[in-house]
């Protein structure tokens, strides 16, 4: 049986070594879901919330967000369908979310948040708190071309979009270069 | 919390699990709330001087390595670090320019609730100023040293150096800063003239900046330097007073009033009244009458003067309101948390504000001025009274924590001490120790709280090896907070921890002083303004060597630093050719050329310089190893 081939989801690399904690990518995700500049959102009060968030572990900082997991626990425990895998993207369809947290729970890298709209305002019955994840920009694309606000966004290009194969065949490539090198140096040492 | 140790503040320790059980935020919460800071702002490479920005330098090469206009890394980071150093001199001037202005009126004869306490201090000053003080009324005196003072605030003439720079240095010193370029004429044009040359589109030679920044350290020098003396003329010399340290000064049955901040022009009045005041603080059912105690600086001023307890340093400010004990905090300049005002939803504590230039939201305001200061401090009085009546008992939380301190060694006092083993040439027992190797070495101590490191750790752990290695510390501000409140100003310290030869000669200087037993470990020299007391003796030891300051077994540490004045402090530090330890690291090292030549280059220009170490056990080897250098230089 022939199984169609299909391309692994793209995902945001961070550098650890290169981030300096500015948070700028979080500003850059949550103006770019607010779909305005961060002066406007600011003046207008408008509710910012990023889907990444810059954490601190010891002198380590970064950003996290979601890892577009190929099994994705989120999409696998949505109840509603909300969260689910296309075109290479873990998307999320805020309409059907109805806020219950599972995906927030599974998820490995607590890269979902589960905050209410403050412009939609609740009534007596529901809060209509949604989730909200990184889909890498996805609902921002006017074109086909992936760019996340993030990686435009970081001062010291820490943060990068990484198309899994070619990711895969660098990573090939060094480790095989590393083999061959230690061969090499083995050889030497029986002359 | 993190599981980063906030302090080794027992009292702290005791304090804040209670404040986060009642939901109480202190600056610690807010610490961690902050993670992760901004590293570009950790580098110095942000510019916010123009609003083309702000600007960010890639320290990693791979980003932008110009701001708009072109400003490099090291353009960037010599303006920040020279604006701090500016801003730094501008707090000292601003204190010592009030000072001065108050000596002024009391020579005019205005300013009555004010009087001269050291006529003879007011004329050797006047001396030491060439004013030809003998046979002048002191009124004359005190307003023609007010107007020399207030000369180094208003001279033209780029030319003639600051009265007080010039007169407090030695002569090759004062040559060296003179041919640098750096030595200021006139204290406010210089803090100008730092903020017009990192303007927009104009210094942009790092190094030229930084020899700005120094110049602008000398201006801050100088108005600490008046600061500090005329303070003296104004509320007395301290002589060593044996005090307390921590929260647990606060009493149950009295009326606290804490003082912070760090001027004692307002502080000195309410202590005065507060006596008088007692017997209305007892009708009102508080059995001890009125307990001021100090915070910070004022704290310190305080202190020293009238053996007035110490509460707590910078960091744990908050804490003090948390012991729901302090009826009113009395704040006037620098170091003030905002929070406070918060805090006093909390509690019934009144936090009153007191300069025209400092208000906080939410705090009242009782506006100070010298004419009215009696009534100021009476009503100041009257509502911390009032509060303490509206104390809730239920919420009263004193931590039994205090430790003795013996404080108040101005430049005077330890020379009156050395005088009594030696009436004739009183420097001669401290010189022919450090010549002997008995006493390795000078070190000062200065500077603040800062959270980046816990509190108060690297103050002690520093300043217990140093002792160790029989090295004589000299110690203001919040670290002479911090060597306070953990019993190292005793002489218990003394036998504990200084090296055999130190000990023996702070026992040989304490006996004859009359103290029966050695001076403290640590000798506490005043508030954050008054580093210039340590001056004070150094000039005197290198004058009387004949050598210049940047040959001394003499150095500096600010191991927990924080405020801008600490940067101006640590940079004149160094402009006057001290080795100067910084515990913190300073926000310069995205320009690896400001930190070179901080670091390594300024040495060939002026003799001192930085070395940053935050591990404070390397940073006692290193000062040490500094310390030692200098012997060898000097052939001891």
């Amino acid at each position: 049986m022939l199984v169609k081939k299909t391309k692994e989801n793209r995902f945001i690399y961070v550098d650890p070594r290169r981030c300096l904690g500015c948070r700028n990518c979080e500003l850059a995700c949550a103006t770019a879901y607010a779909d305005c500049d961060l002066q406007t959102a600011v003046t207008k009060g408008l509710q910012l919330q990023p889907r990444n968030s810059v954490v601190q572990v010891d002198d380590m900082v970064m950003p996290i967000q979601c890892r577009q997991c190929e099994d994705a626990p989120c999409a696998l425990a949505c109840p509603t369908g909300a969260i689910y895998q296309e075109d290479g993207f873990v998307k999320i369809n805020e309409g059907s979310c109805v806020g219950c947290k599972v995906c927030a729970m599974v998820c490995p890298f607590g890269a979902i948040i589960i905050t209410q709209d403050i412009n939609d305002n609740g009534n007596r019955r529901t809060k209509k708190a949604k989730a909200r994840k990184c889909d890498l920009c996805f609902s921002r694309q006017d074109s086909d071309e992936v760019s996340c606000a993030c990686v435009e966004a970081c001062p010291t290009k820490a943060i990068m979009l990484v198309d899994y194969e070619s990711y895969r065949k660098k990573i090939i490539e060094e480790r095989g270069k590393e083999l061959a090198r230690a061969h090499s140096k083995t050889k030497v040492g029986w002359k | 919390m993190s599981n980063m140790k906030t302090s080794i503040d027992p009292a702290v320790n005791y304090l804040l699990p209670l404040a986060q059980k009642a939901g109480i935020e202190t600056a610690w919460d807010r610490f961690e709330a902050m993670k992760p800071q901004c590293g570009f702002g950790e580098l110095g490479i942000c510019c916010r001087i123009c609003w083309k920005g702000p600007c960010r330098i890639d320290p990693f090469g791979n980003g932008p390595q110009k701001g708009i206009c072109g400003a490099d890394a090291d353009t960037i980071v010599a303006r920040n670090l020279a604006r701090m150093i500016a801003a730094g001199a501008a707090a000292h001037a601003e204190h010592g320019h009030h000072v001065a202005l108050t000596l002024l009126e009391i020579g005019e004869g205005h300013a009555l609730p004010y009087k001269i306490k050291e006529e003879k201090k007011l004329r050797n000053i006047a001396e030491r100023l060439n004013l030809n003080p003998e046979g002048k009324d002191i009124k004359q005196v005190a307003k023609e040293v007010a107007l020399a003072s207030l000369e180094d605030f208003s001279r033209q003439k780029s030319s003639i150096p600051c009265n007080w720079a010039k007169e407090t240095l030695t002569a090759s010193r004062v040559e060296k800063l003179v041919e640098l370029g750096v030595m200021p004429h006139n204290i406010h044009a210089t803090i100008a003239e730092i903020m017009h040359r990192t303007h927009v589109g104009c210094d942009a030679d790092a190094v030229n900046i930084l020899l700005g920044g120094l110049k602008g350290a000398l201006a801050d020098y100088t108005g600490m330097y008046l600061s500090t003396e005329l303070s003296d003329v104004l509320f007395g010399i301290p002589e060593p007073v044996v005090t307390a340290a921590n929260l647990g000064v606060l009493k149950e049955d009295a009326v606290n009033i804490a003082v912070h901040g760090h001027n004692p022009l307002l502080s000195e009045i309410v202590c005065d009244l507060a006596i008088k005041m007692n017997e209305e603080a007892k009708k009102a059912g508080a059995k001890e009458g009125i307990n001021i105690v100090g915070i910070c600086c004022t704290g310190n001023e305080v202190m020293m003067r009238r053996g007035i307890p110490l509460a707590t340093n910078y960091l744990s400010q908050e804490l003090a309101l948390v012991t729901g004990a302090v009826d009113a905090i009395v704040v006037d300049v620098q170091c003030i948390m905002p929070s406070l005002a918060a805090l006093k939803e909390c509690f019934h504590t009144e936090v009153i504000t007191t300069m025209p230039g400092n208000k906080i939201p939410g705090a009242t305001h009782l506006e100070f001025s010298e004419e009215t200061a009696l009534e100021n401090a009476a009503k100041i009085i009257k509502l911390a009274i009032d509060a303490y009546k509206r104390r809730d008992r239920s919420k009263v939380n004193i931590p039994d924590y205090k430790e003795t301190a013996i404080v108040g060694f101005s430049a005077e006092a330890v020379l009156a001490a050395l005088s009594k083993v030696n009436p004739e040439d009183p420097l001669k027992p401290l010189i022919d120790n450090i010549v002997n190797g008995n006493i390795l070495g000078i070190a000062l101590f200065a500077g603040c709280n800062n959270l980046r490191v816990t509190q108060d750790h690297n103050f002690t752990t520093i300043a217990k090896e140093l002792a160790r290695n029989n090295v004589l510390m000299l110690a203001t501000g919040c670290g002479a907070g911090a060597f306070a409140k953990h019993g190292l100003m005793t002489q218990e310290a003394t036998e504990a921890y200084a090296g055999d030869s130190l000990k023996e000669v702070l026992t040989v200087i304490g006996e004859a002083a009359g103290l029966n037993g050695p001076l403290p470990l640590v000798l506490h020299m005043g508030s954050c303004v008054d580093n210039t007391r340590a001056v004070n003796l150094a000039v005197a030891v290198a004058n009387k060597l004949g050598v210049d300051l940047d040959k001394l077994p003499v150095v500096a540490s600010a191991p927990e630093a924080m405020a801008e004045k600490a940067v101006a402090i640590g940079t004149w530090a160094v402009t006057l050719g001290l080795p100067t330890h910084l515990g913190i690291v300073p926000q310069v090292i995205g320009s690896p050329l400001v930190t070179e030549v901080l670091t390594e280059k300024i040495k060939d220009l002026v003799g001192g310089y930085f070395m940053v170490e935050t591990d404070p056990k390397k940073a006692a080897v290193k000062l040490v190893a500094a310390i030692k250098e200098r012997r060898e230089g000097l052939g001891i």
